[in-house]
């Protein structure tokens, strides 16, 4: 059996920091297809909606955002191998009022040059000079037999009415990263300073959630709407026998749940508390974490509790489930505690946690759980 | 008596309680922000349908998924099913998807826990 009870914890916290400062709300890496797509587009809708943005916003920023999606679906076949490093990844985020839209697949090296060729000329057209070559290159039907990939390009320019922001970084002799940030003009006439800094802290994140195997990172406020999202998102992704979906699911609602009856704020937000949320695959393994702030006046009790439930054997842990499960007393207290004892028994693995302190009031914990995919 | 029916949502199960159709079903995901809310209806139901139940009542749960918070009111619903065997025949149906061990296991730890006639089936 792996052990994972070594591996420090700490980067939750770490990831969870760099994403609050950035708003850096959903990262998703992985395959891509319909389902996946259909799903980001949902919940940024719906974020959008809350975040009250005018309809002609919206449909800017989801217009970008199909063309992006598209890019990765269609380039990603580019990889033959189902290779984890050559899972695509896809970025919204919303920072000093602009919207920033980031994609990243992998490329083949010998269509790279094309590429940066294609993107150069494309930030060199204004507005008009634009439109023109998209009518040109429409007209002469394929730049690219993967089917206008260059339009889509164009488009994206055209909607955004900013230049495009892109990187390439080197995977191997074959592949690279093509990294493209797209930051539409929500308001007629502003426009952006060409920094690419914002890039570059993806790329970064980008990095780290490939070494950790990282499939999908949600940090944001976690409400029974965000649960639901998140959970119809998984679903595609799950591999394995409906035994083990099953229990990821399992574990993956009880993980969401908990952040949203005992998690806190630091700031009042009574839409849902913050949080941080992780899917990886490691050594034949599915690992699950969540982060959220926690009063450090409960944080003993806690503690006391997991390790407690920890310690427990099978039959031990199952007397136990039945005694909370009957207990209709604590029914309206948040100390219950069933919800701890089921992720154990269900992940069939031990609790692996951490406090870290954030203040003298609160501090961040971080829970893993993780289950054997077979 | 009037019949309780709750359409089933993206987080919540579908409810049928029709005493006159001898009909009780709960069936779905279960995983409400507020179960204990969500179920409050079925218990205010149950507790009038227990002045005056019919013979035989036939439970049946055919749920795909059920959260911590809604398998205490599952077990409370299922207590109270004990308290109803006294006057009228009780029999739970508990079924599971071939494959689902997880709902299997619940069944058959509700079975062993509750002093009704329990049969847990795959359907």
């Amino acid at each position: 059996m792996a052990d994972f009870s070594n591996v420090d914890l700490n980067f939750a916290y770490l990831l969870f920091d760099g994403m609050q400062k950035d708003n850096l709300g959903y990262i998703y890496r992985g395959h891509f297809d319909q389902n996946i797509t259909d799903n980001i587009l949902l919940l940024t809708e719906s974020n959008l909606e809350k975040e009250e943005q005018s309809s002609k916003v919206r449909k800017r920023i989801y217009s970008i955002m199909v063309e992006g999606l598209q890019n990765i679906t269609r380039h990603q076949e580019d990889s033959e191998e189902a290779s984890h490093e050559y899972f695509g990844i896809f970025v919204i985020q919303k920072k000093e009022d602009k919207y920033y839209i980031t994609t990243g697949n992998v490329a083949d090296n010998a269509n790279i040059d094309t590429l940066k060729r294609l993107l150069e000329k494309i930030n060199s057209l204004e507005k008009d000079a634009l439109k023109d070559y998209y009518k040109e290159v429409l007209e002469e039907g394929s730049l690219s037999n993967k089917g206008g990939a260059g339009l889509g390009l164009i488009d994206m320019a055209r909607k955004s009415g900013n230049k495009l922001i892109y990187d390439f970084v080197d995977v191997n002799e074959k592949y690279s990263y093509f990294y493209l940030q797209t930051v539409p003009t929500l308001t007629e006439g502003e426009s952006l300073d060409d920094s690419n800094e914002a890039l570059k802290n993806i790329m970064g994140i980008h990095k780290v959630l490939n070494e950790a195997s990282v499939r999908l990172i949600f940090n944001g406020l976690f409400n029974q709407e965000s649960l639901l999202n998140l959970l119809a998102t998984i679903k595609g992704q799950i591999t394995g026998s409906e035994s083990v979906k099953n229990k990821v699911f399992y574990l993956i609602v009880e993980m969401l749940q908990n952040i949203i009856k005992h998690g806190t704020n630091i700031v009042p937000d009574s839409s849902g508390n913050p949080g941080l949320f992780l899917i990886g695959e490691k050594e034949g393994h599915y690992i699950i974490t969540t982060g959220n702030y926690i009063l450090n006046t409960k944080i003993e009790k806690l503690r006391t509790k997991i390790d407690c439930i920890n310690e427990l054997n099978e039959e031990e842990l199952d007397k136990y489930y039945i005694k909370s499960l009957f207990n209709f007393e604590i029914d309206d207290s948040k100390e219950s505690g069933l919800g701890i004892i089921d992720l154990r028994i269900k992940s069939g693995n031990k609790l692996h946690y951490t406090f870290h302190e954030v203040n003298n009031a609160v501090s961040f914990y971080t829970l893993q759980t993780y289950i054997l995919i077979k | 008596m009037e019949a309780l029916l709750i359409e089933a949502t993206e987080d919540s199960p579908k409810i049928a309680l029709d005493a006159a159709n001898n009909l009780f079903q709960i069936s779905g995901r279960s995983l409400p922000e507020n179960a204990i809310g969500f179920y409050q209806p079925v218990f205010d139901w149950l507790q009038n349908y227990l002045q005056s139940p019919n013979t035989e009542s036939v439970f049946e749960f055919q749920l795909e998924y059920f959260n911590t918070a809604s398998a205490k009111q599952i077990a409370k619903i299922l207590l109270f099913l004990e308290k109803l065997s006294i006057k009228s025949d009780v029999i739970v149906k508990w079924y599971y998807k071939q494959d689902d061990v997880d709902m299997l296991a619940s069944g058959q730890r509700y079975a062993k826990l509750i002093n009704v006639k329990f049969e847990v089936l795959e359907n």
